[in-house]
């Protein structure tokens, strides 16, 4: 079984905020981490390794810095990692993201599954995993809660809906989405860390994976940020005083529209 | 690229103050650009010399953006019953479309949908376009897909709205994708920009602590997906018409390698909390899964609906539907009270929205309290049987 696992590195989200007075992004001590429900894919994707036999590979698109991720997935037991780097991809939306990342999983040869994070936590678009599957003319589950039944043949599983689950059956090859119930991300071993030190990383530029330059970047993608700012503030800190008692009676006269 | 004319440039900074992602840096009187250049082009507006500018970044417009016009909204209809947020969809489409002088569509796909459309038009459509029939009975990406997509291009329309729920999030990717469509996720504001006509979509990133406006320019439709309890839907009116167009079906719209073995409903602790008004949501504070059990009764007194911070979630004390945050839901309900929550950023992310938040911790410095609109400093155990008891004697009153 050949399974790709797509990862992004992403800022802590705790350490981004917007300067309201200048308007850009602060940025001092801003830690990158791999993308949060990425860490549950390449999870996923090792267990079905370890069951069912093959190979997992990780992939990524971003800046050279990127590599630091993928060390961290073959810690965790992925067994190659590929990076598409490139200057040419500054301004990527979801779109010219999926083109580029399709262009990379051809240029790593057949699979039977990709597994993405059901989102990054920097964009919180969940557009990249349907996309690269529309792309590579492949059938997509997003949100997949639980894995019931993994065969040589095919996947059986529970994807999250608004209002429980759906119990959903699909043949290889597939892409998936998924969410954090799925399983719970090991602990890299002292030997996985080793072994992430060592490991190679591929490293592919637009040109390598044969992208379309009308297709890949700013020009590839169909949005454009025209404005960032910061959100509109809230109140003033507003602690309700006296005894508690009093305290409860002045939250309720306040809340009466609502009850 | 962003390119820098070196003999213009002057090495004035204003660049550097412009660019919201910090990647321009006047370095010996020149500035400098860094591998965190999104092209947004704000330096290149603001550069008073003209020593800045973007090459390569061209787009292929497409030819016919005029021939597109038209909003559309697709409506969510599942299990029999429509998604409430496709009714503020139609709110906020009406708004749109009054603005573009354009007629407003909704998109109806399922089964034995009833009088759904006559709804949708009381609701402010001017035109149901709707497919029914049982082999749309579950949602797949495949078939709601195929039909939706299909549609869209026959008709041309230059907005289509959804609601960014489980479905949404799902379905409008994979056709904003197929269509090379430009699509923007959990908008929470749309506009028409005066001087084109052209749909300004804001949203929150960065888990909310940054919003951005995002326009596509060379392609149509124009897509987006919409925050529940975000738009205001209007009045129903039996007095507005429209008209219902039956959509005629090919089997091939009706495959799919996605097999639905199984739909499986929550139980009644478990409704979507993306459409509660009123949500209480516990967190550690509460100590125990007993003490959660007081959280179920203050919600059940408000007649809202259960959520929690992450540690809750992880703790088993409820399970994932519930959890509001960066890596859960996020959620705008009309009142959010907050027992026992630190306020994490990562949970703030998910309800700072909420219209108005309440806030109850034994902490007094806990972050929760700066973004709550009231707050009580105690103990929680005290405090909530006496609210409840307060609540449902109000409620008698």
């Amino acid at each position: 079984m050949k399974i790709i696992v797509c990862v992004k590195q992403v800022p802590d989200a705790k350490d981004v905020r917007l300067d309201p007075e200048t308007n850009t992004l602060a940025r001092e001590g801003v830690q990158s981490i791999m993308n949060p429900y990425d860490q549950h894919a390449v999870e996923e994707a090792v267990r079905l390794k370890e069951k069912l036999g093959g190979e997992v590979t990780v992939l990524s698109m971003g800046p050279p810095q990127a590599v630091d991720v993928l060390k961290q997935a073959i810690s965790c037991g992925a067994d190659h990692a590929v990076l598409v780097s490139d200057r040419a991809f500054a301004g990527a939306d979801t779109w010219a993201t999926s083109y580029t990342l399709a262009k990379a999983v051809n240029k790593i040869g057949a699979f039977d599954l990709i597994l993405c994070g059901k989102q990054a936590i920097d964009g919180d678009t969940a557009q990249v995993g349907p996309g690269l599957a529309i792309q590579l003319k492949i059938p997509f589950v997003t949100c997949v809660q639980k894995i019931r039944d993994a065969s040589e043949s095919e996947l059986v599983m529970e994807r999250m809906m608004d209002d429980g689950y759906d119990v959903v059956a699909v043949d290889y090859p597939m892409l998936l989405t998924v969410v954090k119930d799925l399983n719970e991300p090991r602990v890299p071993s002292l030997k996985g860390k080793m072994r992430a030190k060592k490991a190679e990383i591929q490293v592919l530029s637009a040109e390598d994976v044969g992208a379309d330059s009308a297709k890949i970047g700013l020009a590839g993608s169909p949005t454009q940020v025209v404005d960032v700012f910061p959100p509109p503030p809230r109140g003033e800190r507003a602690i309700l005083s006296g005894s508690i008692d009093e305290q409860v009676e002045q939250l309720v006269e306040k809340l009466a529209a609502y009850l | 690229m962003l390119i820098v004319d070196k003999e213009l440039c002057v090495g004035c900074g204003i660049c550097e103050d412009s660019c919201a992602f910090g990647a321009i840096e006047v370095v010996d009187g020149i500035a400098v650009v860094s591998e965190a250049c999104t092209l947004c082009g704000a330096c290149v507006d603001n550069c008073e010399v003209e020593a800045l500018r973007l090459e390569g970044v061209e787009k292929n417009v497409q030819v016919d953006l005029d021939n597109w016009n038209g909003i559309w909204v697709y409506c969510e209809y599942r299990s029999g019953s429509l998604s409430s947020v496709s009714l503020e969809l139609l709110g906020i489409g009406r708004k749109l479309a009054d603005a573009r002088g354009v007629k407003l569509a909704a998109v109806l796909i399922g089964a034995d949908t009833g009088d759904t459309a006559d709804n949708l038009i009381a609701h402010g459509a001017d035109i149901v376009y709707r497919a029914d029939d049982p082999g749309l009975a579950y949602f797949t990406d495949e078939t709601y897909g195929a039909v939706l997509t299909d549609l869209i291009k026959q008709h041309q329309p230059e907005v289509v709205l959804a609601g960014a729920t489980a479905i949404g999030r799902s379905l409008i990717p994979g056709v904003a994708n197929t269509l090379g469509a430009g699509l923007t996720a959990d908008c929470t504001q749309l506009d028409i920009r005066a001087d084109d006509g052209a749909l300004l979509q804001t949203r929150p990133a960065f888990g909310g602590n940054i919003m951005a406006t995002i326009v596509c320019p060379s392609s149509r439709p124009q897509m987006s997906t919409v925050r529940p309890n975000v738009m205001k839907e209007l009045e129903y009116d039996a007095g507005r018409t429209g008209e219902i167009v039956d959509v005629a079906l090919e089997p091939a719209q009706l495959d799919s390698k996605v097999r639905v073995l199984e739909s499986v409903q929550a139980e009644n602790d478990d409704v979507n909390i993306q459409e509660s008004d009123i949500l209480v949501g516990g967190g550690r504070g509460l100590d125990s899964e007993k003490g959660f059990e007081l959280i179920r009764q203050l919600a059940s007194s408000l007649n809202g609906s259960v959520s929690a911070s992450r540690a809750v979630v992880d703790a088993g004390w409820i399970g994932y539907p519930h959890q509001v945050g960066q890596t859960g839901k996020t959620v705008a309900p009309k009142l959010y009270i907050a027992c026992g929550i630190s306020g994490a950023i990562q949970h703030v992310a998910g309800m700072q929205s909420s219209e108005t938040i309440v806030a109850i911790n034994r902490d007094e410095n806990a972050p929760i309290f700066d973004v709550a609109d009231f707050g009580i400093v105690g103990d929680l155990f005290e405090i909530l049987p006496k609210l409840i008891s307060k609540i449902e004697g109000y409620q008698k009153s």
